[in-house]
């Protein structure tokens, strides 16, 4: 609450200051919390030194890629004034369907009771696709495909019911995560093909950082810089970002988030648009989970399960979309999403349980709240001169 | 409206959740379990289903479950509002009120208080950030569940809290030697919720305001401490059922206590013809919203279905419901509609007879 | 009959512009006034400045001797001022009983409760002392609106109001219902209220008021007792001389080909068996007075509401439930009345706005990517063609316009899509002089280029100096038409007054009155 009486205090100052002037353009500057970050950055490595390390830099940015995904997925959403609440069990939906295709070998005594059990889905031999060269391809195709009818499931009851985005995402995220675990019996599926593994695993450029004393590098001193996932997620950001801002598509998004009746009476058809970005919301998220899946290496019901709700909208906010609609940009959402991967890294690193960490997310939210609406506010002020 | 025919589809829409609570009622009864049963003298195959110990358990539950913090919910969504938190605010309330019961050996009803209190003091919280922040009801709610939960959390230092055996006692405890203290304490709730709503000066604000905001404030409501309060209620129901749930469990309490219970509070509410755009609902629809969930619950595992598939069945109801509720409002809307010139003038011309010499 | 509200010399302007000018009013207690004019003449403002809905920015206001100058609705409501809109302000999930009460419920016993049958008997009473024999434990979404209209009466009158003020309050009325409102507001008037009786039905004002203003500019142009008026000159001093408008000269005549032809559109309670054509060329006007159905029924034409029976045809084809993509695919352009709410996205840039009708025109490829310069530099043209004054259309907001720049931004979007037919309600609304004259240059040179304009306008003057015919509607219905020779400011105001020689006058229900019944 101390940065709130601060922040009062320099409004009720009466002149303005070049310091109040040059504190607005920063809060308001497209690329402020990038600053942010790398002001955090700086300062937090001061105290702890284990963050500057490159082997802790790389960890972290590779935690960045999956978590970016998801969080276009809901940026999309929330630009257009509506929300997701499904992309969580979408994720871990996809990712146990993915590996039933994929699975070139079940455990009976772990799966025999799936009511996929004994069927062409479900054999000791594997899943659908066992022993086949094409089990991962296969396996991802029917992921992506699968997380999007999810997410047409979800647009569809919202634009053709009328029905609250809240709600109805809410209960497809009942639904999907309940048979997820019913596929498993909250089972993890592994014996997924190594194609897939090296997927998520895989380097495609890395990094040594040291002298070459000898001609065998340990492993774990190779850090791995540009992966699979960097590669997916950065392809993802680029073409979603570019949806946004030059495709017709990007233009009736903002402009069905801002105002639905203008845009309807202008013509542009809401429904077919709202349907749209939840089925790339949904796309998103299997893309999502394949990246985790992959990583991990299994197929888990409970995948994006937890709060991951609650740092996918955190980091979109802190990355400037508003949660009413109409704002919203995927450079945002990657600088909101290095933030918060930044602030888990230094709140693990102080050794705070995870529910005292997700306490410090929920202020850090309501903060960004706050500062959403105090640009606004100024915004506004700016326009009116 | 005047004039309006009874349409049988209508009255479906407008009470489709009791038809759906007998519905469910009866296809569960029938088709669960039977035990031999003597009612005067004659021997029946009665549902287990329906026996009586089945029916004060599912009450329970329900109660302790959805049911008390669905009547603060239906408080704070007939202002079409929302409270994400009431989870958490259970977890924090039971910890603090558990803490001070094992460190200073606090009694029952002492603990309750404290546990009430905490409840309150979180939900005026929650009305703090929504009226005098401004920030909007789903985000600040949506951050104080993670707050209340990561508190509570941090005060326990992560482990989990063993009450003392008398909280087992008291959850325990029958009135009248019959009925469990849970149903009893659930149906004060909703007595005195539902006189509130509808005896008070406040109820009838409540439900001016989740109507039409601002004409609420043009006939000089003060909509501000109209909002304040349901949080405030919401906060005090949470804190109640917290400490109530706790001592059906055995008075152990770990980290994921009432997760996720928000959700069916919401469920329970709406499906109890509560509408989430406000200015509709009462509170014994949000007990047979309750109620019919837990009812499903039970009745797919009298009926042996796969635990897994349970979510999914009462994701399927809740679905329904808002289905229902969507309809209704969209049934609102028309009747709201404002006219130029008198209805009856512009009805269609009706076929004359015709005249002698055509 | 002594002077219970004094105005005094008020003035109000908005954005520069006068709405209420120099006007001083006496209210007596037993009396009613009645308030007449045309739309934007100043009576809402001045309404509103009595409400303390706006604040004046001179002159006073006094109530009995002592200076009035309510901040809030609620000083006024303290005031014992009520008014009756006609845009009910009750709450239609609770009764008639509560919605009295709302603010003041009376309590009993220990815990302070309702005291139910108190309300009920009190509002018993207040019904009754309105007319209505309704249960006080009904509904009010269950009656109608005649009947909430007397509940908003009664609720005044339980707020022991000393002024009521109704603003049009007969326009959903029947006519039983009507006379009932006249008995009770002469009740009123006995108990020694003092009454305000805005409407347009000028026949009802000269019957009811013991005085009559009228208001013309934001000026109070006569103000004397109702005995010295006749309806003819009522209507003459409602008209008057108006600020100097120029209009620009057509360019081109109508042709007689159709263009756009609606057919026997109905929908209950709305609009009544409307058919007219609209032809290219020509610039057809839409006259009438607030409430009398034009915006409903060009929403209707471009499908954003739907109607029960009719037929609406551009070029002789039939556009089956018109929807409005598929209006803008028959070239159809719709300039809404509200644009902040209906026409503008006012966060997002003015280019953006400019080019959301046409965002498909622009771009190119399987998923359709915009060629942004030439994007903005259609936009840059439309604007510079509508001389539209901003900063950079590309990054200032529609937000930061003046309300005639906004407009022009509205315009400048449907321009964009090159229609054929322009349906415009209301454009220059709130508009300066200058940006005025610069839209009925647009205007012309549509029609002179073929497009078929659609204009609904409450300012008499300019659809006489812009349009070829002018159709008068009233109360839903088309009530009069009126070529470019018949062009007339008195007889087609008389005509939107439902005054006129030519038409048999109609009572409330619409059902024709034998000829001769007229003041």
């Amino acid at each position: 609450m101390t940065t709130l009486d601060q922040r009062q205090r320099a409004k009720t100052t009466s002149s303005d200051s070049s310091v109040k002037r040059f504190a607005q353009s920063f809060l308001l500057s497209d690329y402020f919390v990038l600053y942010l970050t790398l002001i955090f950055f700086v300062t937090a490595a001061v105290f702890f030194p284990t963050l500057g390390t490159p082997g802790n830099i790389s960890n972290q940015l590779q935690n960045m890629w999956p978590l970016l995904a998801i969080a276009i997925s809901q940026t999309f959403v929330l630009i257009l004034g509506g929300i997701d609440l499904s992309v969580g069990s979408t994720m871990g939906f996809t990712s146990v369907v993915g590996a039933i295709v994929m699975a070139q070998t079940l455990d009976p005594s772990f799966f025999d009771r799936s009511p996929l059990w004994g069927t062409i889905f479900m054999r000791p031999e594997g899943g659908i696709m066992a022993g086949s060269e094409w089990a991962t391809l296969v396996g991802i195709l029917v992921m992506l495909a699968l997380g999007t009818l999810i997410g047409f499931l979800n647009g569809f009851a919202i634009t053709r019911f009328n029905l609250a985005p809240f709600m109805v995402t809410l209960v497809s995220s009942t639904f999907f995560a309940g048979f997820a675990l019913w596929l498993t019996q909250s089972r993890n599926i592994s014996g997924l093909p190594e194609a897939f593994l090296t997927l998520g695993k895989g380097d495609i450029i890395s990094i040594y950082l040291g002298p070459k004393l000898t001609s065998d590098i340990a492993r774990r001193d190779i850090l791995p810089f540009i992966t699979y996932p960097f590669v997916i997620s950065v392809g993802l950001a680029i073409a979603a970002q570019f949806l946004l801002s030059r495709t017709v598509f990007g233009r009736r998004m903002f402009s069905i988030g801002t105002n639905r009746r203008a845009s309807e009476i202008s013509g542009i058809p809401s429904r077919s648009v709202i349907t749209r970005v939840y089925m790339l919301s949904g796309f998103c998220a299997a893309v999502a989970s394949v990246m985790y899946s992959a990583r991990l290496g299994i197929g888990q019901p409970s995948l994006g399960g937890g709060n991951l709700l609650l740092d996918i909208i955190g980091a979109a906010v802190i990355g400037g979309t508003s949660l009413f609609g109409g704002k919203g940009s995927v450079r945002g959402t990657f600088f909101g999403v290095a933030f918060f991967v930044l602030l888990l890294n230094i709140l693990n690193a102080m050794r705070l349980s995870p529910f005292v960490i997700d306490a410090v997310k929920g202020v850090i939210i309501l903060l960004a709240a706050l500062i959403d609406i105090t640009r606004t506010r100024l915004i506004n002020r700016e326009q009116r001169s | 409206m005047p004039g309006e025919r009874f349409n049988i589809l209508r009255f479906l829409l407008n009470h489709s959740t009791l038809v759906l609570f007998i519905a469910v009622f009866a296809l569960f009864g029938l088709s669960s379990p039977r035990t031999p049963v003597e009612i005067a003298g004659i021997t029946i195959d009665f549902p287990r289903f329906w026996s009586p110990e089945n029916i004060f358990n599912m009450v329970k539950q329900a109660a302790v479950f959805a049911g008390i913090i669905g009547v603060g919910m239906t408080f704070v969504l007939l202002t079409a509002g929302i409270d994400l938190s009431v989870g958490s605010n259970m977890y924090l309330s039971v910890v603090v009120s558990g803490l001070l019961m094992r460190s200073i050996g606090l009694e029952i009803i002492p603990a309750l208080l404290v546990s009430l209190m905490v409840g309150t003091l979180f939900g005026a919280f929650n009305a703090f950030c929504i009226l005098r922040l401004k920030i909007i009801p789903f985000m600040t709610t949506l951050a104080t569940l993670v707050i209340g939960r990561g508190l509570g959390t941090f005060l326990t230092d992560s482990q989990q809290i063993d009450f003392p055996e008398r909280m087992n006692a008291f959850g325990q405890t029958l009135v009248f030697g019959v009925i469990p203290m849970p149903i009893v304490v659930f149906g004060i709730v909703v007595l005195v919720s539902w006189y509130i709503l509808s005896r008070t000066p406040f109820g009838r604000q409540v439900y001016a305001v989740g109507n039409d905001i601002e004409a609420a404030k043009k006939a000089g409501i003060n909509t501000d401490r109209t909002l304040a309060m349901v949080y405030i209620i919401s906060g005090f129901c949470a804190g109640l059922a917290g400490f109530i749930l706790a001592s059906q469990l055995g008075g152990r309490v770990d980290r994921s206590f009432a997760e996720t219970r928000e959700f069916d509070a919401i469920a329970a509410a709406v499906l109890g013809g509560t509408s989430l755009f406000g200015g509709a609902g009462n509170v014994f629809g949000t007990v047979i919203g309750a109620i019919l969930i837990q009812m499903v619950g039970t009745g797919l595992q009298f009926n042996l279905v796969n635990l897994y598939l349970q979510p999914m069945a009462r994701a399927f109801v809740i679905f329904l419901a808002i289905f229902f509720d969507s309809l209704r409002e969209a049934n609102m809307k028309k009747l709201k509609r404002r006219f130029i010139r008198p209805v009856e003038a512009d009805a269609p011309p009706e076929p004359q007879p015709s005249s002698a010499g055509d | 009959m002594t002077a219970f509200l004094e105005l005094q010399d008020l003035t109000k302007s908005f954005y520069g512009i006068a709405a209420v000018k120099g006007v001083s009013l006496n209210i007596k207690t037993g009396q009613t006034l009645g308030l007449i004019g045309q739309n934007g003449a100043g009576k809402s403002t001045l309404m509103n400045l009595i409400g303390g809905v706006v604040h004046p920015d001179s002159g006073e206001m006094r109530l009995t001797e002592k200076l009035y100058a309510p901040r809030t609705p609620a000083d006024a409501q303290r005031a014992g001022i009520a008014f009756i809109h006609q845009e009910l302000n009750l709450f239609t999930n609770l009764t008639i009983a509560e919605n009295i009460f709302i603010t003041g419920f009376p309590r009993k016993g220990v815990l302070g409760s309702i005291d139910t049958a108190k309300i009920k008997s009190l509002t018993r009473d207040l019904l009754a002392s309105v007319g209505l024999q309704l249960d006080p434990s009904t509904n009010v979404d269950r009656i109608s609106p005649g009947e909430r209209q007397l509940v908003e009466i009664a609720k005044a009158l339980y707020q022991d109001a000393s002024l009521i003020i109704f603003d049009e309050p007969t326009t959903s009325l029947t006519a039983r219902e009507t006379e009932r409102l006249f008995a009770i507001m002469n009740q009123l008037r006995q108990q020694g209220k003092g009454l305000v009786y805005i409407s347009h039905i000028l026949g009802d004002v000269k019957k009811l008021a013991d005085e009559i203003a009228i208001m013309r500019d934001g000026e109070l142009v006569a103000y004397e007792p109702a005995s010295a008026f006749s309806i003819q000159r009522m209507i003459a001093q409602m008209v008057g001389r108006s600020i100097e408008q120029l209009y620009p000269p057509r360019t081109a005549a109508p042709t007689n080909m159709p263009l756009l032809a609606v057919e026997g559109v109905n929908a209950a309670g709305i609009v009544k068996e409307i058919s007219f054509t609209l032809h290219k060329g020509e610039v057809l006007g839409l006259f009438g007075l607030m409430g009398s159905g034009r915006t409903e029924l060009a929403r209707m034409i471009f499908g954003i509401d739907a109607f029960e029976r009719g037929n609406i045809r551009v070029e002789g084809e039939s556009i089956t439930s018109p929807s409005p993509r598929k209006s803008i695919r028959h070239k159809i352009a719709f300039v809404t009345e509200n644009r902040r709410e209906e026409g503008l996205l006012m966060s997002i840039d003015i280019a953006n706005n400019i080019s959301l009708v046409s965002l498909l025109d622009f771009a190119g490829g399987l998923i359709s990517v915009i060629d942004q310069r030439e994007m903005t530099a259609a936009a840059q043209q439309t604007a510079q063609v509508l001389q539209l004054k901003s900063g950079d259309i590309r990054y200032q907001h529609a937000k930061a316009l003046s309300g005639g720049n906004q407009q022009k931004v509205v315009i400048a979007k449907w321009l964009l899509s090159e229609p054929m037919i322009f349906i415009m309600d209301e454009p220059t609304r709130g508009i300066d002089v200058g940006a005025k004259y610069e839209i009925y240059t647009i205007i012309d040179r549509l029609a002179s280029e073929g497009s078929g304009v659609l204009i609904i306008s409450s300012e008499l003057d300019e659809l006489i100096g812009l349009c070829d015919r002018i159709l008068v509607m009233s109360r839903g219905e088309i009530y009069g038409e009126f070529s470019r020779e018949q062009f007339q400011e008195e007889t087609i105001l008389r005509a939107a007054f439902r005054q006129d020689d030519t038409a048999i006058p109609h009572n409330h229900d619409g059902v024709r009155e034998e000829a001769g019944k007229q003041d």
